[in-house]
């Protein structure tokens, strides 16, 4: 079953990209390179015809990341076209991220011009992404048609980080480190398929005297921080697709002690959809609009909690209040004398509950095995817990977006 | 802006804030109240927030209380000699922590240089311990300076 939420915005955006001009070179590159792929989808018509299922089933993989530099990053490889185009490109090594909403690129890695949108006032329309980690991520809008496995989403927002030529960030944005190249961000770009439909809603949506510094009208004098429509706004790719719409389900395999050099899983796309995706013996943990459910540990609850295959650990309480000292020299990460066992009850909006086990290992040990993925890495976070790609190994989890009806609940949810 | 800088430098000796607030001002940006700064700086971050002010008093500190028109709300604590030794966020996106900690910042730039993981910071350096965590749309931070803790105050009201 197909929700039809996604092709309403689809004609809304069909109806404003007539408005936007120009396009501009966002790499040295060069057009024509790379693959070209069919679109894959076919047209339902609407009403109650069930499309003809496509391949709905993309490859992940964890690993150290397009540099080696980092543990426990989640890859995928996307595929991106000029809007209405044969000219298309795969970039691999992109960031698989249920913590963060929106296609967002490295111009390093795009080999093919894509059109940059303006805004309402015929500026170009600038982009500005923070990240726990204190780094930050700037650049232009553009669109592109995203094809992930066989399913096709048409003139999606993306952002293109570091794109030469577009102005310099605004002081608002760059709070923190910036996310300039590969070795920095660990991957060619970030794939947000977490439960919101935009990068960040409302908020932006809507003049006000202070805005999100989010959205950035970028005139000749300078980058203002302005109010973007909905539809504008940079979206999670598969809340366009044609059909499987309404949420992925992610599956990574179970490690061994100690971790392992990489591992290989599935990222599915749509909830209830096609026979590999129903929803079925699983909890179903309704979140907040911004994906937060609880955790309570230790007698404690903790409502800002959510999962985070962009987050490479388990996140959650600090050295004093877990009682676990963190390492020595990377304090971001604990280094308990060895692996400490916790459960915690997880709770969603909708009350339902469960218990889950995991593991806290020293960190410092895990990292000089030499291998790359853990299941067992954890470290302090602020406010609720933080249950990061650790948590995925040897599950299956599904994430379901805002508003849609997914395996006959309506989103957003996770379920696991 | 200029006027409200100006009150900065003549509360602050140290040769180093005074630069600092030289270099923000001719950027006609008013600075902002930070860690280790004094109390009556945190006016000029309700300008630059254009947020509203709530003062909350509790046992042997206070709590100052800008909540901007996004719904970002900073924190900054506040000893009874009119220190600011911790601030919290609560926000969509993150703040500009290199300002917020002030005097700090340049300590906690220079720890975080050169991490490879993705999520969450947690830095120690000194008496300064800055936490962060969160995901899009729904950040959090705490930072406080053990040296500047009242006495008999836990770190854990910096929340």
């Amino acid at each position: 079953m197909s929700g039809p939420h996604g092709l309403m915005r689809l004609r809304a955006r069909q109806a404003w990209m007539l408005l936007a001009g120009g396009t501009v070179l966002l790499a040295t590159g060069g057009c024509g390179s790379g693959s070209s792929s069919g679109s894959g989808t076919t047209s339902s018509g609407g009403g109650t015809t069930t499309p003809t299922p496509v391949n709905n089933t993309l490859s992940i993989q964890a690993s150290s990341g397009a540099t080696n530099q980092f543990f426990n990053l989640l890859l995928t490889t996307v595929t991106i076209c000029v809007p209405g185009t044969g000219t298309c490109q795969n970039v691999p090594n992109v960031l698989v991220d249920t913590g963060s909403t929106g296609l967002r690129l490295l111009a390093s890695s795009l080999t093919i011009s894509l059109p940059m949108v303006s805004d309402s006032s015929g500026n170009p329309l600038g982009n500005c992404a923070a990240f726990a980690g204190n780094t930050y991520a700037w650049g232009p809008v553009a669109t592109a048609d995203v094809t992930l496995a066989g399913e096709t989403a048409s003139k999606v927002p993306i952002q293109v980080i570091n794109a030469s030529g577009f102005p310099v960030v605004p002081e608002a944005c760059s709070v923190g480190g910036t996310n300039t190249d590969a070795s920095s961000l660990g991957a060619n770009g970030i794939l947000g398929v977490g439960v919101t439909q935009q990068d960040c809603g409302s908020a932006c949506a809507t003049a006000a005297s202070e805005l999100p510094p989010i959205y950035f009208g970028c005139a000749s004098s300078g980058c203002v921080a302005e109010a973007v429509a909905l539809q504008q706004q940079l979206q999670n790719p598969v809340g366009l697709f044609p059909q499987d719409n309404n949420g992925v389900v992610i599956t990574l395999p179970a490690l061994d002690t100690g971790g392992d050099p990489s591992a290989s899983g599935s990222l599915v796309f749509g909830i209830g959809t096609q026979t590999d995706n129903s929803l079925i013996g699983v909890q179903v943990y309704t979140t907040d609009a911004n994906g937060n459910f609880s955790v309570t540990f230790n007698g404690s609850t903790y409502p800002g909690s959510f999962l985070d295959t962009g987050s490479n650990a388990f996140f959650f309480l600090n050295a004093t209040s877990l009682g676990v000292p963190t390492c020595p020299v990377n304090t971001s990460f604990y280094c308990p004398a060895s692996t400490v066992n916790y459960s915690a009850i997880t709770t969603g909006t909708n009350g339902a509950q469960n218990t889950i086990a995991f593991s806290i290992a020293n960190a410092n040990a895990l990292f000089n095995t030499g291998n790359n993925v853990f299941n067992d890495v954890g470290g302090p976070n602020v406010g609720g817990f933080d249950l990061g790609l650790p948590f995925f190994f040897g599950r299956t989890v599904y994430v379901a977006i805002e508003g849609a009806n997914a395996g006959g609940v309506t989103g957003p949810y996770y379920a696991f | 802006m200029l006027a409200s800088c100006n009150v900065v430098v003549e509360s602050k000796q140290m040769r180093i804030i005074s630069t600092i607030v030289i270099l923000v001002c001719t950027s006609t940006i008013p600075a902002w109240a930070a860690l280790g700064q004094p109390h009556e700086s945190i006016k000029l971050d309700m300008q630059r927030m254009k947020g509203k002010l709530a003062t909350k008093e509790m046992p042997g500190y206070s709590v100052e209380e800008i909540t901007r028109g996004d719904g970002s709300v900073l924190r900054e604590f506040v000893s009874p000699q009119g220190q600011i030794f911790g601030i919290a966020w609560q926000g969509m996106t993150m703040p500009n922590l290199t300002q917020l900690l002030g005097p700090s910042g340049d300590a906690f730039q220079k720890a975080t240089q050169g991490t490879h993981h993705r999520g969450p910071l947690s830095v120690h350096v000194g008496d300064l311990v800055v936490e962060t965590g969160g995901h899009m749309r729904s950040f959090r931070v705490r930072a406080y300076r053990l040296d500047l803790l009242p006495r008999g105050i836990s770190e854990e009201v910096v929340q």
